[in-house]
């Protein structure tokens, strides 16, 4: 084939079988995307070539990166963010932020019945009681604490993707201590940076108010609705994958980031070290997982965190933000639970459903899901981030073989779900333009009111037909932007 | 019976102790078959205490201390009223336990816990199962376990150390009072039996034997039993240490899935130095005439080392014997 000199980026760009979220079925551009595609059919290789070095050089300079654990050591690489950015409607957007709204609000519900409240829906048989008993982040410690408006999770990411058709679907819900909003916000400085002309045709919503948005949910979390609480930020240290986020969140907040070593608590209450002497502590937005908050309640081996937390947590001096215990609803196996509690505390109807999801503990299910596990997607129930996930299409005979004595001997440990083949975007490849899969953690916040950040996280795979989009497994990510409504 | 219950630990460290910071599970509970009259926890120097319930029923005392210490008594004093605990009245058959809606509703005390590990196909399992094979009634697999356990264990302290898994306890062959308990359960529950840990005190010279008749003061440390759910009955206890009856002897502190839920002491100090503790139960019989009031604590003893601690470090936990 003869090369052609003028052959533009997205010249011979061709969705495969998934949603394309640029593209239609035909290959006309959807009206969304119009005016962006219109700006990356001017550019060629050279230039998106420069554009990407200023963007490389950027994070560089700021120190944006990340860690891979996969080999012996952690390795920090540049954070990879794809050019071509990810553009949603307003009136799409509105229908989405109802909807994690809504998943957020009954996940609140059920975490404040569960914790605080006598489990009623546990009782009702709306999630089964053994399920919640042995689930692994079900926090006994947690109960009868106190918590503010009963906003058990202030800041949740929840992960959606969008399936052939295009509608979204809630892929896991992330209540514990979600990382990534760090890069949303990077993402947008390096991308106005670099390429601030493609801002121009477009009215995006900002995003550099989300420091503002979490810090005014932080404060309406202090106990006894004290009015200027002392907040700080919680982080293992700099060994931890996401310091550079705890770091990043602790100073756009204008808020102490402090070690485990840093915190005191005396009286049952929690204070800082500080050069005037011992300040009060009024919450903590911590970054550190339950088990490694108090070495008096939970491991007793940690140095993390703060001996004696859990008792200023019982005596309600102290909230602890995300609080003690959410990661039960973080568990795979209650996953498939979330809708009904919708229903159950809401009395409505799912605005975002699951992706369709095979429960194994149930007979019938996994005898059925098991004899066509090739085409499914089988997970354990306590990871997340892609680890230990097997995608049944990609899988060996064997992988697949050793998947089904796993789930048959530790049913309650995985859940089988259908393939979602997400939707793709344009992202740039060798020479060009090609679709490429991904997904979106959205970021919602609530303390006395509930706010959905506009956009969030848009990580992509960067290989060709990969579903992979995981940073730490060689994912990248894209700016993501919220229009305003248009104005007429 | 009335009893008179003071429980002191006496932690003593090589190097001043900056801070220090304890949980503490020593309260005798109130149900229907016991009755606290009194009850107090004091502390040398004095400590800042708050008192709640945890999720298993149990008070929980956490206490602090930030001034620097290098030894530190914690002592309990309780008056209790017991009554005898009722023997089950009927002997429910071994199908009762498959009923499902049983089941769920003891789901934590049929499950593995941290200190109750069998595995399903294990040795533990294996031998519950030969154990109950004949038993025709759920008391009567209950009785046989029990009797089991005390054929595999010999009583010896200083055999075990806290965090023994069932394996190796029932390779060593010997334990005390929390090992025949971890290991009751752990049968009783792979045999399907709802089956949990009882923390609490018991009135003997001997605990390996109920029924001995003993002064009116003993010096022992805190006790470990079970209790066991029969269907369409309830709970019932025993004490598969001595193989008797749960009765007015026994005081009951709290329950839970095993030693890991009812830990009497369990805390972090900050220092450099090497902790030592002392602890020991007292407990005398009341008249029931008389006001409530504990015996006189006497001296304690030594019997646990923690390794040197250049930093927070763990508190001692006390084995229950």
């Amino acid at each position: 084939m003869l090369s052609e000199p003028r052959d533009g980026l997205l010249d011979r760009y061709q969705p495969g079988g998934a949603f394309d979220e640029a593209f239609d079925a035909d290959g006309s551009v959807r009206d969304t995307y119009s005016r962006i595609v219109e700006r990356f059919r001017e550019l060629d290789v050279d230039e998106i070539r420069r554009l990407e070095k200023l963007v490389a050089d950027e994070f560089r300079r700021q120190g944006i990166t990340f860690t891979v654990y996969s080999e012996e050591e952690g390795t920090e690489r540049i954070w990879p963010m794809d050019l071509f950015p990810r553009l949603i409607a307003a009136a799409e957007w509105d229908e989405l932020a109802r909807g994690l709204s809504q998943r957020v609000a009954a996940l609140n519900c059920f975490l404040a019945d569960l914790y605080n409240g006598g489990a009623a829906a546990v009782a009702d048989g709306v999630v089964p009681r053994w399920l919640v008993m042995s689930s692994q982040c079900f926090e006994r410690n947690a109960m009868g604490i106190a918590v503010p408006h009963s906003a058990h999770c202030n800041v949740a990411g929840i992960d959606v993707v969008r399936d052939t058709d295009g509608r979204y679907r809630v892929l896991e819900d992330n209540l514990r201590s979600p990382s990534g909003i760090s890069y949303v916000i990077e993402n947008r400085a390096a991308m106005a940076k670099a390429c601030s002309w493609l801002f121009y045709d477009h009215a995006v919503q900002p995003t550099e108010q989300y420091g503002q948005m979490l810090r005014s949910t932080l404060q309406s979390m202090a106990p006894g609705g004290e009015h200027d609480p002392r907040i700080v930020v919680l982080t293992p240290g700099i060994f931890n994958a996401a310091y550079f986020e705890h770091a990043f969140l602790a100073r756009s907040m204008g808020v102490e980031l402090v070690e485990g070593r840093d915190l005191v608590v005396d009286d049952h209450k929690v204070y800082t070290r500080t050069i005037e002497g011992l300040v009060k502590v009024d919450v903590i937005y911590r970054r550190i997982d339950d088990d490694f908050l108090d070495p008096v309640a939970f491991r007793p081996n940690s140095t993390l965190g703060v001996p004696g937390l859990l008792s200023a947590l019982r005596a309600g001096t102290v909230t602890v933000c995300n609080a003690l215990g959410n990661g039960v609803v973080d568990d795979k196996g209650v996953y498939p639970y979330v809708p009904e509690m919708i229903r159950y505390y809401l009395g409505a109807e799912p605005i975002i459903d699951n992706v369709t999801t095979y429960m194994m503990w149930d007979p019938d299910q996994r005898r059925e899901a098991l004899a066509r596990l090739d085409e499914l997607v089988a997970k354990p129930v306590g990871e997340s981030g892609g680890y230990g996930v097997l995608i049944g299409p990609h899988a060996t005979e064997q992988q697949l073989d050793e998947a089904r004595a796993r789930i048959e001997a530790e049913p309650r440990s995985w859940i089988v779900q259908e393939l979602v083949q997400l939707s793709t975007l344009p992202s740039v490849a060798e020479d060009r333009l090609e679709p490429r899969h991904l997904d979106l953690r959205p970021f919602v916040l609530t303390g006395e009111r509930t706010q959905v950040f506009p956009g969030g996280l848009t990580r992509v795979a960067m290989r060709r037909g990969s579903l992979i989009v995981n940073s730490s497994q060689g994912g990248g990510s894209k700016d993501t932007w919220v229009l305003a409504p248009e104005t007429p | 019976m009335r009893l008179g219950i003071s429980y002191r630990m006496h932690f003593r460290y090589s190097e001043p102790v900056t801070e220090c910071q304890n949980e503490v599970r020593v309260r005798p509970r109130d149900d229907d078959h016991q009755r606290v009259l009194s009850y107090r926890l004091t502390s040398q120097p004095q400590l800042q205490v708050f008192s709640v319930h945890d999720y298993w029923g149990t008070v929980v005392e956490q206490l602090g201390i930030r001034t620097p210490h290098t030894e530190l008594e914690l002592l309990a004093e309780a008056t209790v009223e017991t009554a005898a605990r009722p023997e089950p009245a009927e002997a429910p058959a071994v199908s009762a336990l498959d009923d499902a809606g049983f089941r769920l509703e003891h789901f934590e005390f049929l499950e593995p816990s941290q200190h109750v590990d069998w595995r399903p196909g294990d040795a533990v399992e294996q031998r519950a199962a030969a154990t109950v094979a004949i038993a025709a009634s759920v008391p009567e697999m209950v009785s046989a376990v029990v009797a089991d356990v005390r054929g595999a264990l010999s009583y010896e302290q200083g055999a075990t150390d806290i965090g023994v898994s069932l394996a190796k306890l029932l390779e060593g062959g010997a334990g005390v009072c929390q090992d025949f308990a971890h290991l009751a359960l752990g049968m009783l529950r792979s045999a399907g039996v709802p089956a949990r840990y009882v923390s609490g005190y018991l009135f003997a010279a001997d605990e390996t034997s109920a029924n001995s008749e003993t002064a009116d003061i003993v010096t022992v440390q805190t006790h470990a039993w079970i209790e066991v759910a029969l269907p369409g009955w309830g709970w019932w206890a025993l004490d598969p240490t001595n193989g008797g009856p749960v009765g007015e002897r026994h005081v009951v502190i709290g329950c839970g899935r095993d030693y890991g839920d009812v830990p009497p002491v369990r805390g972090a100090f900050m220092g450099s130095g090497t902790a030592e503790v002392d602890a020991e139960v007292l407990i005398g019989r009341q008249s029931e005439d008389l006001p409530p009031e504990a015996p006189a604590p006497r001296r304690a003893r030594s019997d646990v080392r923690t390794p040197a601690a250049p930093s927070w470090s763990q508190q001692s936990q006390q084995q229950q014997q």
